[in-house]
């Protein structure tokens, strides 16, 4: 496993953590959010949650933990990627948070923000901390 | 216009800005190391000897490990039931009926109770005692180590099985995403009638899940009493010579009282249950009015209801009782009458439980006894209050977070046990019962004294469990928080509770909407103070500075060095020695 791979390992340990707590937001508030449907929003594909939840996880999986290792070193609050990780999930959340919420409004709106920015912190988290933990176990084993 | 563009390309944008900005700012930083460059810090965390990984976690016997899962269970289901808190009190910031409706608020203040009680208390109490007591009692482990790990095993199905239909209901969602039909995945709607679970609600509501949350609560109650036999069985038999009755710490009478409460209450509780699923499933008229009655429920239920209102809260003053006069510097004021006080609240603790009851219409002279056990009871309270005020008379304060914690605990609890002593007199009851009065003086307990002491635990033993320090300011600030937040939410509720605003209504009048938005911004702060928590803890026992001096608190200058720092002191050494020999590569690069 190469820094690439980590990092992979990361963001599908990150997008399961996210993926449960949106689930359980959804429970909790009988879809009164429609998680799924801000996601599709999201990624463009209101009219299809499917499609919409596919694309969900190949970013959280692919496309953001590749980006966060090109990014890691420029982040700030390093050297952890764990910490640095949380920066750049919350980077994520703005435009999430902007675009996805929908008709949302009012006491539920504030909800709503608090919660995903929370699941995004988590993601960065997990993210960062998988990937920090696997990629240097590796390297101090001399694998480069 | 915002929603016509997808919002992957805009974040995509943003983020090229980004890397550009990083990029072309051409001071690019060193790469990161995850862990700071320490040497792994695991002087708690026993390693030698057993399995490795997830077999370890799953198979041991072990009080400090079986501790932490009940301590990690319990802050799992803490969160949990927050979130239900967070959802109450967004509820209520708008009189009308803004967001989820009456039945969901129902059920979300249903399950908070179930979940803040059964499955956050007394699991991170049990584990505290669990981590803790062996140590401080000379012992190896506790008595029937595998009853132990029995005990906590039992809990994880019954949270599941409380709070239940929601692993069918999280399948139905995920499948709901597919064109597939799901509607059999989400028949079981969650329990709305409250946590008392008052006949004849509970007995006519048809919802299933009810049967099965009964279950669950039945199995709870069978984990909590084998850890309380556990306890007993330890402190009777398992201190070490030099330790007689006479010596015995505070924390560990605390929990003995706990646990002998644990042996009375909860077998009650499981058969008062038990009779309710038979009513429920097998035409039994137990609580029906031709049999017992509505009553009968009340009075099995609060039987084991007020005493565990004292199985929650007699940890929490062990714990503070025990932290304090450590972290002032002096010894505990009056040590024998905290002893005397704890028994006294466990004894008195079984005469009070009709005071829930004063406006069924029960006989006056039944009222007038109940309201003077009731009263009474606040004399050991207090006794504890007063005797914690003078071991800090001439202590040395050091305004570190435990104490921050304590002196928090101290404040609400003046404010929460005083107005018990009004709810208590059946005059003053029959005004404010039902009312959110009640709800705030149960809160200033049960947030300002419980979790603040449990919190105060966590950063007292934490170089012990993780062999790393937390972050100092981060916990001053979030013990500041949680104090002042729990002030500032649950005071707007006696005041709206004497404007008489009843509890469990998810709409209200417009007239106390202020107030109900003033209780709404303190559980914004109180919320804010939990994740601070987190991180803390999560990021310090993973990159805090590592402890290399065992006497964190400077408690040997005092003489308060206790047994659990000393083995700690023994693990440093072994630590020390294993790194001067410098041979075994394992200790610098795992």
């Amino acid at each position: 496993m190469n820094r690439i791979s980590s990092a992979v390992a990361g963001g599908i340990a990150g997008t399961a953590v996210m993926t449960l707590m949106l689930l359980l937001l959804e429970v909790e508030t009988r879809s009164a959010m429609d998680v799924f449907y801000v996601i599709a929003l999201f990624v463009g594909t209101p009219e299809d949650p499917a499609t919409g939840f596919a694309l969900f996880v190949g970013a959280g999986i692919v496309a953001w933990p590749l980006l966060f290792i090109a990014l890691e070193p420029y982040l700030p609050r390093g050297p952890d990627p764990a910490a640095r990780g949380v920066v750049f999930a919350a980077v994520l959340w703005v435009p999430f948070v902007i675009l996805g919420r929908g008709d949302i409004a009012g006491p539920l709106l504030i909800f709503y923000v608090a919660y995903t920015l929370f699941a995004h912190v988590a993601y960065g988290f997990t993210l960062g901390a998988v990937y920090g933990r696997l990629f240097d176990q590796l390297r101090q084993r001399g694998y480069r | 216009m915002f929603e016509t563009i997808p919002g992957i390309a805009i974040s995509a944008a943003v983020l090229l800005l980004l890397v550009a900005f990083f990029r072309l700012r051409g001071d690019a930083p060193a790469e990161s190391v995850s862990d700071g460059g320490y040497v792994p810090a695991r002087a708690g965390l026993t390693t030698h000897g057993k399995p490795t990984g997830l077999t370890r976690w799953l198979t041991t016997v072990d009080h400090k490990d079986i501790g932490l899962l009940y301590i990690l269970f319990g802050t799992g289901a803490a969160l949990w039931g927050a979130t239900d808190a967070m959802m109450i009190r967004t509820e209520l910031i708008v009189p009308e009926t803004a967001i989820w409706g009456l039945e969901t608020y129902n059920a979300v203040f249903t399950t908070h109770g179930f979940t803040m009680l059964f499955f956050f208390v007394t699991p991170v109490f049990t584990g505290i005692a669990n981590y803790v007591l062996p140590m401080l009692l000379g012992a190896d482990d506790l008595a029937f180590p595998r009853v132990n790990a029995i005990a906590f095993w039992l809990l994880p199905p019954s949270l599941l099985l409380v709070r239940g239909g929601l692993i069918t209901e999280v399948a139905g969602k995920v499948l709901a995403v597919l064109p597939v039909p799901v509607g059999a995945l989400l028949a079981l709607e969650p329990v709305g009638v409250g946590w008392t679970m008052y006949t004849p609600l509970s007995t006519a509501t048809a919802n299933q899940q009810i049967d099965v949350a009964l279950l669950g609560l039945h199995l709870s109650g069978i984990a909590t009493t084998m850890a309380a036999l556990n306890f007993i069985v330890t402190i009777f038999t398992e201190r070490a010579d030099d330790i007689g009755w006479n010596k015995l710490d505070i924390f560990s009478w605390n929990i003995l009282v706990m646990s002998g409460l644990v042996i009375f209450a909860f077998p009650l509780l499981g058969s008062a249950l038990v009779l309710l699923l038979l009513d429920r499933n097998f035409g039994t008229t137990f609580f029906a009015v031709e049999g017992g009655g509505p009553i009968l429920w009340q009075h099995l239920f609060w039987f084991f209801g007020h005493p565990e209102v004292y199985i929650l809260v007699l940890p929490a003053f062990g714990l503070t009782s025990f932290m304090l006069p450590k972290l002032v510097g002096r010894r505990l004021f009056g040590f024998r009458f905290i002893v005397y006080s704890t028994i006294a609240i466990g004894v008195l603790s079984f005469g009070v439980w009709a005071h829930h009851m004063f406006t069924t219409g029960m006989d006056p002279r039944m009222r007038a006894s109940f309201m003077a056990i009731s009263l009474a009871i606040a004399i050991p309270s207090a006794i504890k209050e007063f005797n914690w005020i003078a071991t800090m008379w001439n202590g040395r304060l050091r305004l570190t977070a435990p104490l921050l914690c304590i002196l928090g605990i101290m404040s609400t609890f003046v404010i929460g046990g005083i107005t018990g002593v009004f709810l208590a007199a059946v005059p003053v009851d029959f005004v404010l019962h039902d009312t959110h009065y009640v709800v705030g003086h149960f809160h200033l307990i049960v947030v300002g004294v419980i979790p603040l002491s449990m919190v105060a635990a966590s950063y007292y033993w934490f170089p012990i469990i993780t062999g790393r320090m937390f972050n100092r300011r981060l916990a001053k600030a979030q013990a500041l928080l949680l104090a002042v937040g729990t002030v500032f939410t649950f005071v707007p509720l006696l005041i709206l509770g004497y404007l008489g605003m009843p509890r469990r209504y998810g709409v209200y009048p417009a007239e106390f909407t202020t107030l109900n938005q003033a209780a709404s911004l303190g559980a914004f702060v109180l919320a804010l103070s939990v994740v601070l928590w987190l991180v803390n803890m999560v990021q310090s026992a993973r990159v805090g500075p590592v402890v290399e001096d065992a006497d964190v608190w400077n408690l040997k200058e005092t003489g308060q060095f206790t047994r659990e720092w000393q083995w700690f002191e023994e693990q440093l050494e072994d630590r020390q020695a294993e790194l001067s020999r410098g041979t075994d590569g394992s200790a610098t690069s795992d």
